[in-house]
């Protein structure tokens, strides 16, 4: 025989239900947070992939010359900024307003790439970030704090770049050491 | 009232598997475009690498020589058809040769472009090749030997004695460097400290450098001296050649033949023989440059060479010398 729905009853199913609905919103707000956590970790991997494709690119390239007229392949090299020439035109000389000059700069917490007289920031949430250049035996040149000069660049056969990124919000980083050749065999 | 709280927990299950499915497809749909970015990137590296590679091996079987025409007239060797350009090029990529701006006269410097394709990804580059320097090995033969054939001493000491000078590789042939490295152990050939590894190279290209020599002001097996310091000249002796007492000499030894040493010869520059060397027992030939023959080489005597830029540069000063080819540049075109 049913007594009908009384008060005690109401009181836990509304405890049951505060019970699920709070577990159903705890799940969907670690739900979320991973996503979150996941889409900026996968984006910060992204930016610093992209940024270490992007000095591989211009390293590899760095001193192109196809009239032989002698363009140096990094014209700045320091530990925080490196700039790089090419004559990707062919007509003999090297354009400062264009790509044929190219440089990386890391300056307070972002990694920028200047194309020409163009910045364009690469990546921002930079905590370390230096370039390292290595002679023809894969050994570091001592490092001046103005940078390199002219005869210790000509001896720079490969530039290293280290690099760690932390987006806000994330405990993980971002990391990645690149070597590249200069694309030269004399 | 049983039925209505069977009602609202089946809606609760719904709801919460709705939004674990949803958070599932979202976690799942980034998962999946990492995956396509990863694959592309790898597919990427892959491709570049064998451009690379491509570009290394081509490198390699580019001759050491004084400019690039016989490249550019592609693989028959005969300018004006339609093979003119083309390159001999590894499975897995293309290769195409033309001369760059500014040197289609001379053809000193040309452009190489390679296409090359590799785990599902394509790329190609361009170089900008041209001569170099003079080829750094102490000892540059046309065949290689049989290992019995070193019965004597072949000491190869490739420290140039120059400050900041770099170091020669032992000795330079054609076939693949475990070939090479197998030879030299089987002959038993003694390299110094600091010698660099032999090379896969070609033969020497000694026609043509014999047609140099017949053109520039040359003397002849008289310039070879018995005592004292002999000074660099250019020596060019038109067939075999046996050393029967002993001499001293300097510059470029050119034998358009078997240079055959039954006594000491002690030379500072380049000697070369296009028929072969052969060292008696008991008789020396002792180099300091380099030693370049076209035929076989046989020592039952003892044949010490060491580097010696300063000797080949001014051999190179007398009449320009082979030079090895190199890259003087690179871009990825897409």
């Amino acid at each position: 025989m049913s007594r009908g729905f009384g008060l005690l009853d109401l009181l836990v199913g509304m405890a049951l239900g505060l019970v699920v609905l709070g577990a159903i919103t705890a799940a969907v707000g670690t739900g979320g947070r991973l996503l979150r956590n996941a889409s900026a970790r996968g984006e910060g991997e992204d930016t610093t992939q992209m940024a270490v494709e992007a000095l591989t690119f211009d390293v590899r390239r760095a001193g192109y010359d196809p009239r032989a007229t002698g363009v140096t392949p990094i014209t700045e090299a320091v530990a925080d900024r490196v700039a790089l020439a090419a004559d990707l035109d062919a007509d003999g000389a090297v354009d400062p307003d264009s790509e044929e000059t190219t440089a990386y700069i890391c300056r307070g917490g972002r990694l920028s790439r200047i194309i020409g007289r163009q910045s364009l920031p690469l990546a921002d949430g930079i905590t370390s970030c230096a370039f390292r250049y290595l002679d023809e035996h894969g050994t570091a040149l001592s490092l001046p704090a103005a940078g390199l000069d002219a005869a210790a660049r000509a001896r720079v056969r490969a530039v290293a770049f280290d690099v760690t990124l932390l987006p806000s919000g994330l405990a993980g980083a971002s990391r990645r050491t690149v070597v590249v050749a200069l694309r030269r065999t004399m | 009232m049983r039925g209505e709280r069977g009602t609202a927990a089946l809606a609760a299950a719904l709801v919460a598997l709705a939004v674990s499915a949803a958070i599932g497809a979202a976690i799942s749909e980034v998962a999946r475009t990492e995956l396509v970015l990863a694959q592309t990137r790898r597919a990427a590296a892959a491709a570049l690498a064998a451009a690379d590679g491509c570009l290394a091996e081509v490198m390699t079987r580019v001759a050491p020589g004084w400019d690039f025409a016989d490249l550019l007239a592609g693989p028959d060797g005969v300018a004006g058809n339609g093979d003119d350009g083309s390159l001999a090029t590894p499975p897995g990529c293309t290769g195409g040769a033309a001369p760059a701006p500014g040197a289609a006269a001379t053809r000193a410097r040309i452009l190489l472009r390679i296409d090359a394709s590799a785990g599902g990804g394509r790329r190609a580059l361009q170089a900008v090749v041209a001569r170099g320097s003079v080829p750094a090995a102490l000892l540059w033969l046309g065949t290689l030997p049989a290992a019995d054939a070193i019965g004597g001493s072949l000491a190869l000491d490739g420290v140039d004695p120059a400050a900041g000078a770099p170091a020669w590789a032992s000795f330079a042939a054609p076939a693949p460097p475990e070939t090479l490295d197998a030879w030299a152990a089987g002959a038993r050939v003694a390299s110094s400290n600091g010698t660099l590894p032999a090379w896969s190279a070609g033969p020497p290209s000694l026609a043509a450098l014999a047609a140099l020599v017949l053109a520039t002001p040359h003397g002849d097996a008289g310039t070879l001296v018995t005592s004292g310091a002999p000074a660099p000249t250019l020596a060019y002796v038109g067939g075999d050649f046996t050393v029967t007492t002993p001499l001293r000499g300097a510059g470029l030894l050119f034998v358009d033949g078997t240079l055959d040493i039954r006594a000491a010869l002690d030379f500072t520059g380049l000697v070369v023989a296009s028929g072969g060397v052969r060292v008696a027992g008991g008789a020396s030939l002792t180099v300091a440059g380099a030693v370049w023959i076209g035929s076989t080489l046989a020592v039952d005597g003892t044949v010490g060479i060491r580097a010696d830029g300063a000797a080949i540069a001014a051999v190179d000063g007398f009449l320009p010398l082979p030079r090895r080819a190199v890259i003087l540049g690179q871009q990825d075109l897409d």
